[in-house]
C-alpha cells in the first residue's frame, strides 16, 4: 500500500493505492479525511489510517505533507525563540535590509523581528570572507545567555555567525557548547540550513527554523513513533517545498524545509494532471481551512526559488527565507478565515482563522467569531444537512448569534453581512491571483484555472469570472489533491554552496570535484535515510554571472565529468540565456558564484484510471433542489448533485451546485459543466 | 461608450504598469554597481509619445519628477525637427533642464515604433558608480562648479539604428576612472529599456494600437480621479515651515529654507520663495528635483499606494524663484543635489504633519549620508570603490514608536550593503552594526533608533568622503516629543586619535583606523512622560534606553521601580 497524508491547518487528508512492487500494477486511489488535531497533528494522520480502515503495517511508501510550519509562522504560534550572533551583529536581524517597498508611505512601519532585542545575545567570534578564523568563539559567556534564555522560557535557539557559509567551524564550537549545557533545547545553526551569504538572510532563516522547529520535531517524532507502534516498518517521507520529498530525519533537522510542503505538492499534482489531459499551461489555486495558495505553471514546469519570503507584499519586505521553494504566493484567506472589523469600520477577511478548534461558528465548539465557511452556509452555498460530509450538524443558533453581532457592527442584515464576507474574501484571493498572473506579464485568459483544496471549488468559478479565464477544473478527489500530488513526487534535495570563482582562472577539475564532493555527501545521507544510490539522479546548476554584476542567472552543467569541454559549454550557455533574458551580452569575464546540486530519486507513480460510463442518468446524481443566493448573480433555486454520481459524458448547465463529502462546487448561472474521462469536472465559462 | 471591454483595459493598464517593473528588474540584475543593484538608486518608466509618465518602476523616490520631464527635452531637442528614430538611444545628465539631478545620473531615452507611429518611450536613470570628475566615485563635498563633478553628456544621441556610437563610447570610456563599471551600467540601462521596449509592442501587437490609447488615458484619468478623491480628505488652507541646512560642504550656512503650501478642494501649491539663494558649495539642487520633491511628499500625503502617473500630479503646482538653493543656475555645482531637495520635501512634511497625523510622521534622519571609500583591496590588489547611503531613524507616529534602521525619505526600496558582501567586495572589516544610544527621540511615542556602523580599513592606505545633514538642525518632534540625535562620521585613528566630521572630503585613512558612521534616531511624538510605564520598562529591558535616560527624560527611575 502507498499512502500520503496531507495536514492542513484545518483538515487532514489521506491519499492511497494498492501497488504491487512485483508487477508494478496499481490498485484503484482511495481518500478520506479528517479534522486536524493540534497541537497533537499527528494524532489526525493516525485518525484517517484507522477511518479509513488502513493498518501501518501494510505501508510500503508513506509520504507526509504538513502546513504546520507556515502556518506556526503565519499565525505567530512558534516558540518563544533567542539568537546568538556574532559580537556587534544582534541588530543586523532588525535592522534587516532597511528597505521600504511601500516607498511613498512616510507612514510605514517595518515587520517586527521574531526574536526581541533582549533575547538577542551576541559571543566574541569572527571568521573573515576567506573563511579564515580572525577569532575563535568565545564560550566563556555561553552558560551565562543559557541562563537568561531558560529565566526567559525561551524554548529554541539560533546561532548565525558572520562567513559561517564559508567556515562554519566557529558555529559549530557554539553550537556542541549550547547542546552540552542545554541538552534538550531546540537548536538551529545557520550553516546547517543555508551555505549561501548574505548575513541578514541567513540569520532571518536560522531564526524561522528556530521558532518552528520545536512545534515541528514535537509533530514529525510522535508521528513516526505512532506509525512504528502501529508496525509500519519503512521511512517516512515528508514533502519539502522544493518540490521533493525527504526523510523525516532530514526533515526534522532543518523543518523550514517544509515551509510549502503542502502546497508545492498540489502544484506538483496539477502538472502530472495537466500532463495527462493535455493541460500545461496553469494557474493552480489551493484553498483550505486557514490560506489560499496560487502559483503558476507554464508548460507544465513550475519555477523553483531561493528568494522565497514570507509575508512579502509590494508594500511589505516580508521574511527571507533561503531554502529552495517552488514560486507559490500564499494569504491568510480559507474557509476558516475570521471576518472583523477595524477602527475606521472597513470589514477585513482573515489573516487570522478558527481552524479546526474552535472551528467555524457553525462548529458549535466555543467559536465566537464569524467565518467565510459560516457566510457560505448563511448564504445557502454549502448545504447544512451535508455541513462536512452530513458528519457534522451545524449549530445554526450559534452561527446566528455571531453573524448578528457582525451585521449589527455593519448596520446591514445578516445574510449582506454574509455575502460581504464572502466578497472581500474573493477579491483578497483575486489579488493573489493577480500576483502569479497579470503582476508578471502573464494574461490569465491564457490559463487554465485548476481548483482544489476543501474551498477551492466553491471560490474558483467566481474567482475565474473576475479574471476572465476561460475554463475551470476541479479535479477527481479535490479536497485531498494535495495529498495525491505526494504521490507523484520524486525524493529531492538542493544542496548550494556560495564559492565564488572566476571561470577564466580556475582549473575545470576544481569545480568538477566540488560537485562530486557534494554529489558523495548528498549520496551518503541519502543511504543512511535508506534509500539506495542507484535510484538517485544527480544536476548540476551554476549561478552565474559577469565579474562586476550582483545577481546571477541559473544555468544547467551539461551532464559528466566537468572537464574545459564541459565548462566552455556552461559558459555558452550562461551567455545564451543572459542574452534571452535581458537582451544583451558581455565580453567581461564570468563568475560562478553558486554551486547548486539537485538530487532526485525517483518513486514508481500511479496513472489515474478512468472511469467507465455506466450509462446513468444524470437525473440520478440529483440529490436535491434548494435557495443559493449567488451574491450579484442573484438568489436561485438551484439543482444539487452528487459528486461521486456523476460520470463521464454528462453535461450541467449553471446555476448548479455539485457536491462531495468534502468539497462544495459552487457553478453560478450560464456555465457549462462536463466531466471528462477521469471524473475530472470541466466549468466552461463561457457557453 | 467606450471601444474596450472594462476588463481589457484594466488588463492593457496592468501590462503596461507591470513594463515599469520589468524594466526595474531587468537593470538590477545586470548592473555592475553596487549603488545600483543593492541601493537601487535607479528608475525606470514609460511615457505615452507626448511624454505623459505611463508607469514608474522606482528605487528611491528622487527620480518622481524626473522620467517624463526628460522624454520632454527629448522631444524639445530632437522632436520638433523630426529628429526621432527607431533605435535610437537618447543620453543626459544635464541637471539643470528637465529630468536633471547631478551628473552621477545618466538617464537613457529610448523612442518605441509601432507599426511606424512613436507611440511610446522607455526610459531609465541611474547613478553611475563613477562619471569622471576631481574625485573618485565624482560626487563630492567641495566642487565649487559643475566642471569638478563629472562628464556632461547634455542630451545627445548615444545609438543610432540600435548601434551604439563608438566614438561617444570611448570617449566616456577615457573620461571615467571605472570604464568597465560605467559601462556596464550603461547596457544595464540599455537592457532595461530593450525589456520595456519588447513588452510594449507586444502589447501592442495583441491589443491594437487604439485600444492601447484608450487604456492610457484611461490609467491617467484614474491617477487623477484618484487623488482628487484624496485631496478631499486633506485639510484645507496655508501651511508654513521653515528650517535651517547645516552647510554647503564649504563651510558656509547655516541657510534658511522656507515653504507656503496652500491645499485648495482642487489645487496642492507649494511656494518656496524667500528661501535662501543658491551657495558656493555642492548642496544646490535645480528645479525638475524640487518638482520631484514635491511630487514625492505630496503623493505621500495624498495617497500612497496608487501607482506613480502623469494624471497624480496635475493638482499639483511648483512656485520658487530661479537662482534659489532649490533651483540653482549653471554653472552651480549640484553634486550633493538629494540633501536640499530632500529638505524641500521635508519642510512640506513639517508644516503638514501635524494636521495628516495618520500619514505623516515626526522629522527623520533626512538626510542619506552618502559614504564614499576608496582604497585598494588588501587580497585582490584592485581598486575599489565603496558608495552607498545609510540606514538611520525614522520620527514617531501619532499612534507609534517610529521604525529604526530604514534608509531615509529620499532612498526606498533600497537595500543596505551585506557585511559579507562588503567585506568580500571590498576588503574592510567590519567591527559593529548596531543601534546606538545617542539622546534624541524621547516621547510618548518614540523615535527610531539610529544606527552605528563600524569600518576597520585593511589596507594600507584609503581615503573617504561623505555627506552628513541634519547635524546641527536635528529631527523635529511633534507635540512635546523630543527631537532626534543628530547624524555624524568619527575616525578612530589606530594611533587612539580621534576626529568627527559632517561634511567631508578626501580624509585620509591608514590601515587598521576605524570610520564610525552614525545616523539620526527620528523625533519623539508627545511628551515622554506620558509614555506607558510598561513601554518604558521594556525599553530598558530591550536596550533602546538608558537607565540614565528613563530616568531623565521619562521620568523613571529603574531602582526606584525594582524596589
Amino acid at each position: 500500500m502507498r499512502v500520503a497524508t496531507d495536514v492542513g491547518g484545518t483538515f487532514t487528508d489521506l491519499v492511497y493505492y494498492d501497488y504491487d512492487e512485483e508487477t508494478g500494477t496499481f490498485g484503484g486511489i482511495k481518500t478520506e479525511k479528517v479534522e486536524t488535531t493540534p497541537p497533537n497533528f499527528e494524532q489526525g494522520v493516525m485518525d484517517t489510517m484507522h477511518k479509513a480502515g488502513l493498518a501501518p503495517k501494510s505501508i510500503s511508501f508513506f509520504a507526509h505533507g504538513t502546513t504546520v510550519v507556515i502556518n506556526a509562522l503565519l499565525a505567530r504560534k512558534g516558540a518563544k525563540t533567542g539568537l546568538i550572533t556574532t559580537k556587534g551583529f544582534r541588530d543586523v536581524l532588525e535592522i534587516a535590509r532597511g528597505n521600504r517597498p511601500d516607498l511613498f508611505n512616510f507612514y510605514f512601519t517595518k515587520p517586527k523581528p521574531f526574536v526581541p532585542r533582549y533575547l538577542r545575545k551576541e559571543v566574541d567570534e569572527r571568521v573573515n570572507y576567506k573563511g579564515e578564523i580572525l577569532t575563535p568563539a568565545d564560550l566563556s559567556g555561553l552558560p551565562a545567555i543559557i541562563e537568561a534564555f531558560r529565566d526567559d522560557g525561551v524554548e529554541a535557539i539560533a546561532i548565525s555567525f558572520l562567513h559561517a557559509y564559508a567556515n562554519p567551524e566557529n558555529e559549530i564550537a557554539v553550537l556542541d557548547e549550547v547542546r552540552r549545557l542545554w541538552n534538550d533545547v531546540s537548536l538551529v545553526a545557520s550553516h546547517r540550513i543555508t551555505r549561501e551569504w548574505r548575513e541578514y538572510e541567513r540569520t532571518s532563516t536560522a531564526v524561522l527554523s528556530a521558532y518552528v522547529h520545536p512545534l515541528a520535531n514535537r509533530y514529525l517524532k510522535s508521528l513516526d513513533a505512532k506509525l512504528r507502534s502501529d508496525g509500519f516498518s519503512g521511512t517516512p517521507f515528508i514533502m519539502q517545498s522544493n518540490g521533493g520529498i525527504a526523510t523525516l530525519n532530514a526533515a526534522a533537522a532543518n523543518p523550514i524545509t517544509m515551509v510549502e510542503s503542502g502546497p508545492s505538492s498540489g502544484v506538483l499534482g496539477a502538472i502530472e494532471l495537466g500532463k495527462l489531459i493535455g493541460v500545461p499551461n496553469m494557474i493552480t489555486l489551493d484553498i483550505g481551512g486557514t490560506t489560499a495558495k496560487c502559483a503558476l505553471v507554464e508548460d507544465s514546469r513550475a519555477r523553483i526559488t531561493t528568494d522565497y519570503k514570507i509575508e512579502w507584499t509590494r508594500t511589505n519586505p516580508g521574511y527571507p527565507i533561503k531554502t529552495p521553494v517552488i514560486e507559490i504566493v500564499e494569504i491568510g484567506n480559507g474557509g476558516g478565515s475570521i471576518a472583523w472589523i477595524d477602527e475606521g469600520g472597513k470589514l477585513h477577511v482573515g489573516p487570522q482563522s478558527a481552524g479546526a478548534v474552535p472551528g467555524p461558528a457553525a462548529y458549535g465548539r466555543g467559536g465566537t467569531e464569524p467565518t467565510t465557511t459560516d457566510a457560505h452556509l448563511i448564504t445557502g452555498r454549502i448545504d447544512p444537512d451535508y455541513f462536512l460530509g452530513g458528519e457534522i450538524e451545524p449549530d445554526m443558533e450559534n452561527l446566528d448569534k455571531v453573524f448578528q453581532a457582525l451585521a449589527t457592527k455593519l448596520k446591514v442584515s445578516v445574510k449582506e453581512a454574509a455575502r460581504g464576507v464572502i466578497r472581500i474574501a474573493n477579491a483578497n484571493m483575486v489579488n493573489a491571483l493577480k500576483l502569479v498572473s497579470i503582476n508578471k506579464g502573464y494574461d490569465p485568459r491564457e490559463f487554465t484555472l485548476v481548483a482544489f483544496g476543501g474551498g477551492g471549488a466553491m471560490h474558483a468559478v467566481a474567482l475565474a469570472e473576475e479574471l476572465q479565464v476561460p475554463k475551470v477544473i476541479v479535479p477527481v478527489n479535490s479536497a485531498v489533491f494535495s495529498a495525491w500530488g505526494m504521490l507523484v513526487t520524486d525524493l529531492r534535495r538542493d544542496y548550494i554552496r556560495t564559492k565564488l570563482v572566476r571561470l577564466a582562472d580556475v582549473d575545470p577539475a576544481e569545480v568538477g570535484r566540488l560537485f562530486d564532493e557534494m554529489a558523495e555527501a548528498a549520496t551518503a545521507e541519502y543511504e543512511a535515510d535508506g534509500v539506495d544510490a542507484g535510484r538517485l539522479m544527480f544536476q548540476r546548476y551554476g549561478d552565474m554571472r559577469y565579474q562586476g554584476q550582483e545577481h546571477s542567472v541559473k544555468i544547467e552543467f551539461p551532464d559528466g565529468a566537468v572537464g574545459e569541454k564541459a565548462l566552455a559549454e556552461a559558459i555558452k550557455r550562461f551567455h545564451e540565456a543572459h542574452e534571452r533574458e535581458y537582451t544583451f551580452r558581455l565580453e567581461n569575464p564570468v563568475e560562478l558564484v553558486n554551486y547548486h546540486l539537485v538530487v532526485s530519486g525517483r518513486v514508481p507513480k500511479p496513472d489515474l484510471s478512468k472511469l467507465e460510463p455506466t450509462g446513468r442518468d444524470l437525473k440520478d446524481a440529483v440529490r436535491g433542489v434548494r435557495s443559493v443566493d449567488f451574491d450579484e448573480n442573484g438568489i436561485h433555486e438551484t439543482t444539487i448533485y452528487e459528486r461521486g454520481l456523476l460520470e463521464p459524458g454528462m453535461v450541467l448547465k449553471g446555476p448548479c451546485v455539485i457536491e462531495e463529502p468534502a468539497a462544495t462546487l459552487l457553478v453560478t448561472p450560464g456555465k457549462r459543466v462536463e466531466i471528462d474521462d477521469y471524473g475530472n469536472i470541466h466549468i466552461i465559462m463561457k457557453s | 461608450m467606450s471601444a474596450t471591454d472594462t476588463f481589457t483595459l484594466e488588463i492593457i493598464k496592468n501590462a503596461l504598469v507591470a513594463v515599469g517593473d520589468e524594466m526595474f528588474v531587468a537593470m538590477q540584475r545586470t548592473s555592475m554597481s553596487p549603488i545600483i543593484y543593492e541601493t537601487l538608486d535607479y528608475s525606470c518608466g514609460l511615457t505615452d509619445p507626448e511624454g505623459n509618465l505611463i508607469t514608474q518602476g522606482n528605487g528611491t523616490t528622487v527620480f518622481l519628477g524626473q522620467i517624463d520631464s526628460l522624454v520632454r527635452e527629448v522631444l524639445k531637442k530632437f522632436g520638433e525637427k523630426g529628429d526621432i528614430h527607431d533605435g535610437d538611444i537618447f543620453i543626459s545628465n544635464d541637471p539643470y533642464v528637465g529630468g536633471g539631478t547631478h551628473l552621477s545620473d545618466p538617464a537613457l531615452v529610448q523612442p518605441i515604433f509601432f507599426e511606424d507611429e512613436l507611440v511610446a518611450f522607455v526610459i531609465n536613470k541611474a547613478h553611475w558608480t563613477e562619471v569622471g570628475g576631481k574625485d573618485p566615485g565624482s560626487f563630492t563635498t567641495n566642487a565649487t562648479e559643475i566642471f569638478q563633478e563629472g562628464l556632461q553628456l547634455p542630451n545627445i544621441r548615444i545609438f543610432s539604428g540600435g548601434k551604439p556610437n563608438a566614438a561617444l563610447i570611448d570617449l566616456i570610456a577615457a573620461n571615467v576612472r571605472l570604464p568597465e563599471m560605467s559601462l556596464g551600467d550603461m547596457w544595464a540601462g540599455v537592457a532595461a529599456n530593450r525589456v520595456g521596449e519588447r513588452r510594449v509592442r507586444e502589447i501592442f501587437a495583441k491589443y491594437g494600437v487604439a485600444e492601447v490609447k484608450e487604456a492610457i488615458v484611461s490609467l491617467l484619468d484614474y491617477g487623477e480621479e484618484m487623488i482628487r478623491q484624496e485631496m478631499k480628505n486633506l485639510p484645507k488652507g496655508v501651511f508654513e515651515a521653515e528650517d535651517w541646512i547645516d552647510d554647503d560642504g564649504l563651510g558656509n550656512g547655516p541657510f534658511r529654507i522656507q515653504v507656503k503650501v496652500t491645499i485648495t478642494d482642487d489645487e496642492f501649491i507649494a511656494d518656496f520663495t524667500g528661501s535662501h539663494a543658491q551657495v558656493p558649495g555642492p548642496i544646490n539642487n535645480s528645479r525638475t528635483g524640487l518638482v520631484s520633491a514635491v511630487r514625492t511628499v505630496f503623493k505621500a500625503l495624498s495617497n500612497p499606494s496608487v501607482p506613480a502617473n502623469g494624471g497624480c500630479f496635475r493638482p499639483m503646482k511648483v512656485i520658487c524663484p530661479d537662482g534659489t538653493m532649490f533651483t540653482a543656475k549653471r554653472p552651480a555645482p549640484v553634486s550633493l543635489y538629494w540633501e536640499t531637495m530632500m529638505a524641500g520635501a521635508d519642510l512640506i512634511w513639517k508644516a503638514l504633519a501635524p494636521h495628516i497625523p495618520e500619514r505623516l510622521t515626526a522629522g527623520h534622519m533626512l538626510s542619506v549620508c552618502a559614504t564614499i571609500i576608496t582604497g585598494t583591496h588588501p587580497d585582490t590588489g584592485e581598486f575599489y570603490l565603496m558608495v552607498g547611503p545609510l540606514v538611520g531613524g525614522w520620527g514617531a507616529g501619532a499612534t507609534k514608536d517610529g521604525d529604526g534602521g530604514q534608509f531615509a525619505s529620499a532612498d526606498g526600496e533600497t537595500f543596505n550593503i551585506p557585511v559579507e558582501i562588503a567585506e568580500t567586495r571590498y576588503g574592510v572589516l567590519v567591527d559593529q552594526y548596531a543601534f546606538h544610544n545617542d539622546d534624541g527621540g524621547f516621547g510618548k511615542f518614540r523615535g527610531g533608533k539610529g544606527v552605528v556602523l563600524d569600518y576597520r580599513i585593511l589596507s594600507d592606505t584609503a581615503v573617504m568622503t561623505g555627506s552628513f545633514g541634519r547635524n546641527k538642525f536635528k529631527p523635529w518632534g511633534i507635540g512635546g516629543g523630543g527631537e532626534g540625535s543628530p547624524n555624524y562620521a568619527k575616525v578612530l585613528r589606530a594611533d587612539g586619535g580621534e576626529e568627527t566630521y559632517t561634511m567631508f572630503h578626501q580624509i585620509p585613512l591608514k590601515k587598521g583606523d576605524v570610520v564610525r558612521l552614525v545616523t539620526a534616531t527620528g523625533g519623539g511624538v508627545g511628551d515622554p512622560r506620558e509614555r506607558p510605564r510598561d513601554k518604558v520598562r521594556n525599553d530598558l529591558r530591550d536596550g533602546y534606553v538608558t537607565i540614565e535616560q528613563a530616568r531623565v527624560h521619562y521620568g523613571y527611575d529603574a531602582k526606584v521601580a525594582a524596589e
